[in-house]
């Protein structure tokens, strides 16, 4: 299974992976121009933090070994697939508790924007070869590597 | 046995080419645009502003303004206005110096090859009396009388230049330019940090730097040239590296300003050029044409058979073409002269000469053009070209790509020579898309670039797409450089027109891809619809004539784009020029314009796409004419 690692010192903080993210999730189409930058509803499932010094660092979903969002997931909407090892969101089984949000050791969870209905969680861009975070990091800064089951 | 294996390099429409590059061992555009494959997407939308210390500052849902409140209106208006301005200023120094030296040969009673332009300017010009000198000078002076008004005196050739149905459109939106060049510094003032915030004035500003860039810039500069230099003559012409004779000492040219070399090129061919050269053991100098300027020369090649060898291609191959072997020296002017080729020389030995510092190479020895100085220059260059030819040829290996291009690519279209042609007036091209056996007339225009399917792809597979539809194509800029090399330019290329329009070229021996040359010419179209649209006592606006610059490259084509939009063309791009960001400067620029002038961009990046919607365009405005 395929997983997206981070090299922080790469990253120029661009918003790329931002960028990329919320073009791959965009109903309206996937090019970058069906990106309207201004609505507040395309969401990115990335996001880049400063640390103390100031320095970048993206903050992807790790689909963790064991996923505390899906530990603590009350409903079933945030399960771990054995089979492909991704943390799978089903937003029709999610009440909104925000345990994920809470829980998550990475903060890369969070509430959509608008409505807070839903949890903003990465799929990994349906598996496709090269999600779409990496696809646009100019700097390598996040790259996929294949790990043991 | 070990496989070879092809370096990753861009696709080009021109296959020969494309392998070519592949196996060279030299780093060019076409292997880099592999590298910077991964494109930023608020650049590419235009909403990235560092016009001040607190950015760069970008437009995301969570941050809809700039630290200073800019909107992402306000950033991709400015953004967009700064790269038409800095593309007009770049056509305004083109026709200034040009000016000047229409003014310097009339004063210094030099040759005037093109009296019928001369005459013609000065008719229009309201010059009466006086010589061919004394016309040339006041001519020269008039332009430049013009481009160097302040920004609140309207320049006096605009009505006399622009159709008039349009000139009064644009005074009823007040984009009547003033003094050019004042326009142009004004317009940086406006998009500097904290000045003007408003979209629409911006566009307008826009468009008023697009009537100047191509009245002056554009339709001018050929004039003036024409003068100095000779008027087009339709011939056939040699195309592509074939054109290179390694036995000659091979000045490749580059840029845009063809009376720069208007001394240079009658010395080349001196009794002293020639002898200097055999010398060496070479047969005698030749200019290679490569960018625009090739495209000039090409163009009035009628008047330079002895000197120029052909144009070899637009601006994505002149690294390749130093990569021969055969170039030994390359003269550059202006723009279209790639920091790339740098290296290459450098790596082959060839001198590279710079005679206007608006193009200095790193790499490049200067020396500033100047009319007085003109035969010292050409004398250096000779001696130069001597130097380098005796120095790098016994240790260069001549690779040159097999068959590359074709002998038999029409040239020397001009608004004059088409007329000429069509036996002197335009009735007959008019009668022909009046009985609908031509459906319509497409410009297209501008650059090469690497992007929209690679080099020169869209623009080929547009133009063939265009043609399969009985829609003639004009062809004025780098497009001119890869629609000739593929052999859309050759009368041949008739078989891949559509029926009716098929029939028409064999029957005059033409293709249906006419070549205007470099993108200068695009003032020449212009000419041409206003010819048209004169016989027909309509405006611009209705003719069934689009224009796509499918492959723009640069800010200048941002600027003959916003001319194309003051004409009130019908405008197409694959690309978008960073506008997409802004909802009101893509509404203006696609929708709302059509109110205002009469054009609208169109961006598409699909070639079938792009060409159901120019057909649309054309066959509705046949419809709106009755035809």
């Amino acid at each position: 299974m395929k997983r997206i690692m981070i090299d922080k010192d790469k990253c120029m903080a661009c918003l790329g992976c931002v960028l990329g993210c919320m073009a791959e999730h965009n109903e309206k189409g996937k090019s970058i121009y069906d990106l309207d930058l201004e609505d507040r509803t395309n969401e990115s499932r990335n996001h880049i933090e400063l640390d103390h010094k100031q320095n970048p660092i993206p903050i992807v979903c790790r689909h963790c070994q064991e996923p505390e969002c899906a530990i603590t997931c009350m409903s079933g909407a945030m399960t771990k697939n054995d089979e492909t090892g991704l943390v799978e969101y089903d937003k029709d089984k999610c009440a909104a508790c925000f345990m994920c949000v809470m829980s998550c050791p990475y903060g890369v969870l969070k509430p959509d924007r608008v409505n807070k209905e839903v949890i903003m969680k990465c799929d990994m861009c349906d598996n496709k070869d090269t999600p779409r975070c990496v696809e646009f990091c100019p700097t390598k800064a996040l790259y996929t590597v294949e790990v043991m089951e | 046995m070990a496989l070879k294996m092809k370096a990753a390099t861009c696709n080009s429409a021109d296959k020969i080419l494309e392998n070519f590059i592949a196996e060279l061992e030299f780093d060019t555009c076409h292997h880099r645009i592999e590298t910077q494959d991964i494109k930023c997407g608020f650049g590419l939308q235009g909403v990235c502003c560092k016009l001040c210390a607190n950015g760069p500052c970008r437009i995301t849902p969570d941050a809809p303004k700039g630290v200073c409140g800019a909107t992402s209106d306000t950033i991709v208006a400015r953004n967009f206005l700064r790269a038409v301005t800095a593309g007009s200023a770049c056509y305004l120094h083109i026709v200034e110096n040009a000016a000047w030296n229409l003014k310097e040969t009339g004063e210094k009673k030099g040759e005037i090859k093109g009296k019928n332009t001369l005459n013609q300017l000065a008719q229009l010009f309201e010059i009466d009396g006086g010589g061919y000198h004394q016309k040339a000078v006041k001519i020269g002076e008039k332009v430049l009388e013009d481009l160097y008004k302040p920004r609140f005196k309207e320049m006096e050739l605009v009505e006399k230049l622009a159709y008039e149905p349009r000139y009064e459109r644009w005074q009823e939106l007040g984009i009547l330019p003033g003094g050019a060049k004042s326009e142009v510094f004004d317009s940086l003032v406006k998009t500097s940090t904290n000045l003007n915030s408003d979209p629409v004035d911006m566009l307008l500003h826009a468009l008023n730097l697009g009537i100047s860039t191509g009245l002056y810039g554009l339709f001018l500069t050929n004039k003036l040239n024409d003068i100095m230099l000779g008027e087009p003559q339709i011939r056939p012409a040699s195309v592509g590296f074939k054109v290179l004779d390694p036995d000659y000492i091979n000045i490749m040219i580059t840029g845009h300003q063809h009376s720069l070399f208007s001394h240079l090129q009658e010395a080349l061919v001196s009794y002293y050029a020639k002898e200097k050269a055999k010398e060496v053991g070479a047969k005698g100098f030749k200019l290679v044409g490569s960018t625009c300027v090739g495209q000039d020369l090409q163009l009035r090649g009628e008047h330079y058979q002895d000197v120029f060898s052909g144009h070899s291609g637009n601006n994505f191959t002149s690294e390749a073409l130093i990569a021969t072997g055969s170039i030994d020296l390359v003269l550059s002017e202006f723009n279209c002269t790639f920091p790339g080729i740098e290296p290459i020389s450098e790596e082959l030995m060839v001198k590279m000469i710079c005679i206007d510092d608006v193009a200095k190479k790193q790499k490049a020895e200067f020396v500033q053009y100047s009319y007085e100085d003109r035969e010292n220059i050409s004398l250096y260059v000779i001696e130069e070209g001597i130097k380098s030819y005796k120095n790098r040829r016994n240790k260069i290996k001549i690779n040159m790509p097999a068959n590359h291009g074709n002998d038999d690519t029409l040239t020397g279209i001009s608004e004059d020579s088409l007329r000429e042609f069509l036996g002197g007036s335009y009735k007959p091209l008019i009668d022909l898309i009046v009985a609908g056996k031509i459906k319509g007339i497409a410009g297209i225009v501008g650059c090469s670039n690497l992007v929209s399917g690679g080099h020169d792809v869209f623009t080929v597979e547009l133009t063939k797409e265009l043609i399969k539809r009985d829609i003639i194509v004009l062809s004025a800029g780098c497009s001119s450089g890869g629609l000739e090399n593929v052999g859309l330019m050759s009368p041949q290329a008739a078989a891949l027109a559509g029926d009716s329009l098929r029939s028409i070229c064999e029957q005059l021996g033409i293709p249906p891809v006419l070549n205007f040359g470099p993108c200068l010419s695009i003032g020449r179209l212009e000419a041409v619809a206003k010819e048209l649209a004169r016989i027909l006592y309509i405006d611009l606006p209705q003719l069934p004539l689009i224009l796509s610059a499918p492959q723009w490259l640069e800010e200048q084509a941002l600027a003959d784009g916003a001319f194309a939009l003051a004409l009130g063309l019908p405008l197409h791009l694959a690309k978008p020029p960073y506008i997409t960001g802004s909802k009101i400067v893509t509404k203006v620029l696609t929708e709302d314009l059509e109110e205002l002038t009469g054009g609208r961009l169109i961006m598409d990046d699909d070639v079938l796409s792009t060409a159901d919607k120019l057909e649309n365009i054309i066959l509705s405005k046949r419809n709106a004419l009755g035809i």
